[in-house]
């Protein structure tokens, strides 16, 4: 009841107004939700690309953080939207971000606070790498990326 | 204020038991807000609202269940907006916030029973407690557990849950709902067509108005001011020959051009109110100087009231029924003009006379500058001669030194000559000397 009173309200809003590079794809239930997300300067890690957030909610958002993560299009779709190249952004979409954790989530964040943390982590990456260990965790992960045991390590994103 | 710690704060929250039926959150919000009285967590306005040392300000709910679920200590709980230690809750906000928050209008939450209240949030509990009519009441017989509206409650505590079996449309009704059926619900109910008045089932009404030959239509000419009403079935033959049907089109491309040329005259008579304005209170400015001017002007004090007195008859005469007030303002304004009618004038003569003086004044100057000039040329001329002259006069004289000083040399080599008269000419003519070459000299500068 809660997340879906706070969810509507927070649909309303994205509706009327967006940030530039942000948009919804869809939402028509209040469980999961697709953003579109594109880097707005010349990174040319990112140019010209646009990418696809995935939000999953459960009940308890937004006491509860969502689950975040990138989806892939293949390239021969009408809108192809490919992982971003990314230090801590895995080749399967997940994203280690401790923004996204429960020790690092705020119930004051909104699924715009998280879109706008995203692109400007993909803003001031240059590192054209995957994270170390990635086609491992690819290849043996087979948990829900909120039961995975993240190393914040990184202070610079 | 109050100042209590985290724990306190969920024990108080545990043994709070708030009386309350209405879930504050989701109520339908009928008046829009403003973002800041948006509690961050559950993006309601203000519920119980708490406050952190850091200034942000919570729903009392939200924060629990925010610290409840935080995956620190409590002791470490940082506020979920800036992420400063907590350090304490102050239970004590503003009143004007809470108003704020309180006063917001709402929709009744039993709107789906037929509920149309809209009040100030502050009274929707008090609303569903005493008085709105369509909140669910428990069943009074206990086995039954479904709900019926407040209003339909049976004052002997009978359950009114029970099916009753329409005897026309065979459907199951609830005694609750059983005399409204009866009465205007049921789709088979027996009705009489308005118009026509053959008797028909309710539920075929609605199909029957819209192809009843008897009921009495307008003519679609009706907004043009046709005044025909007649039976579907004769309508068709007037509408072929209703005049006002035809001249439709004409009056609705009429009605947009007045509606335009309407919207163009609102526009110029605004522009109108904002000049009326500034000549409002050019007038009062002006209304101020006069006697400032009148002061400082002897001419105007002369001119103005003869022009107020020549004035006031007139007004006086033709004016006599409107009221004085008006009267005062028609003369105040016309002798105003003519104040300045008369300092027009006024400012358009000394530029004349200006002009008039300055053609004069540079005519002086020039035949002034011509006499002078040929002054001048006189006086080079004679300068000229006379400088001829001098030079004429002393060219001999030179002569006759340089002679003098040929003989007179040995004189000079000798001073203590015992000659006086050779002597004094000698002394007279050696001062001379210089003076001649320094005369030379400065006629070839001047020459």
């Amino acid at each position: 009841m809660f997340a879906t009173k706070r969810l509507s309200k927070e649909l309303i809003k994205i509706k009327e107004h967006l940030p530039p590079g942000i948009s919804i794809v869809k939402s028509d239930n209040l469980e999961e939700w697709q953003m579109d997300i594109r880097v707005l300067d010349e990174n040319p890690l990112y140019l010209n690309q646009i990418y696809r957030l995935k939000f999953t909610f459960n009940n308890k958002y937004p006491i509860e953080p969502p689950e975040v993560q990138f989806i892939e299009l293949p390239t021969t779709s009408e809108t192809p939207r490919p992982i971003p190249i990314h230090p801590h952004i895995y080749s399967n979409g997940i994203i280690c971000l401790d923004l996204l954790s429960s020790a690092g989530w705020s119930p004051v964040q909104t699924v715009e606070s998280v879109c706008m943390s995203i692109q400007s982590m993909l803003t001031a990456n240059s590192r054209n790498e995957r994270p170390p260990g990635d086609k491992d965790f690819v290849s043996y992960n087979r948990r829900r990326p909120r039961d995975i045991n993240f190393m914040y390590d990184d202070d610079n994103i | 204020m109050t100042n209590i710690s985290l724990e306190d704060l969920l024990v108080m929250e545990a043994n709070c038991d708030r009386d309350e039926t209405v879930d504050l959150r989701s109520l339908d919000y009928v008046s829009s807000y403003d973002d800041h009285l948006m509690c961050p967590i559950c993006h309601c306005p203000f519920i119980h609202p708490v406050r952190l040392k850091c200034d942000h300000v919570f729903c009392q709910k939200c924060l629990v269940s925010a610290i409840k679920t935080s995956a620190a200590a409590q002791d470490d709980f940082t506020c979920p907006a800036c992420r400063t230690p907590t350090g304490g809750i102050y239970l004590k906000l503003p009143r004007l916030l809470v108003n704020m928050c309180d006063e917001i209008r709402v929709r009744c939450p039993f709107r789906n029973e037929g509920c149309e209240e809209v009040a100030p949030r502050v009274f929707i509990q008090t609303h569903v407690d005493k008085y709105c009519g369509y909140r669910l009441m428990d069943c009074p017989l206990d086995l039954c557990g479904l709900k019926t509206r407040k209003k339909d409650l049976d004052p002997d505590g009978r359950c009114l849950h029970e099916l009753h079996q329409c005897a026309r449309c065979e459907g199951n009704i609830m005694e609750q709902d059983y005399e409204e059926h009866i009465t205007e619900l049921c789709p088979n109910l027996q009705t009489t067509c308005p118009d026509c008045h053959t008797t028909i089932l309710r539920r075929e009404l609605k199909q029957h108005t819209d192809s009843c030959s008897e009921t009495i239509h307008t003519c679609s000419a009706s907004k043009y001011g046709c005044p025909i009403q007649l039976r579907r079935a004769d309508l068709a033959t007037h509408e072929q020959t209703c005049p006002l049907i035809s001249m439709g089109p004409y009056f609705d491309a009429q009605n947009a051009r007045l509606d335009s040329l309407e919207l163009t005259i609102r526009h110029l008579k605004q522009r109108n109110e904002i000049f009326e304005d500034g000549l409002a209170n050019i007038r009062s400015t002006l209304a101020q100087s006069p006697t400032a001017l009148v002061g400082s002007d002897g001419r105007v004090t002369a001119s103005s009231p003869t022009r107020r007195n020549n004035n006031d008859p007139a007004t006086s005469s033709s004016q006599s029924q409107i009221d004085s007030s008006n009267q005062y303002t028609a003369t105040t304004t016309n002798y105003l003009l003519s104040l300045h009618e008369s300092l027009r004038e006024e400012v358009g003569q000394l530029s004349h006379a200006i002009t008039d003086l300055d053609a004069r004044a540079s005519m002086a100057i020039m035949s002034e500058c011509l006499r002078i000039k040929e002054d001048m040329a006189h006086t080079n001329a004679a300068l000229g001669s006379i400088r001829m002259q001098v030079q004429w006069l002393l060219n001999p004289r030179l002569h006759q030194h340089q002679s003098s000083q040929r003989t007179g040399g040995v004189r000079i080599t000798t001073p203590g000559g015992s000659n006086p008269a050779a002597a004094g000419p000698s002394t007279t003519t050696i001062p001379l000397r210089p003076r001649r070459l320094s005369d030379s000299g400065r006629e070839g500068t001047k020459l």
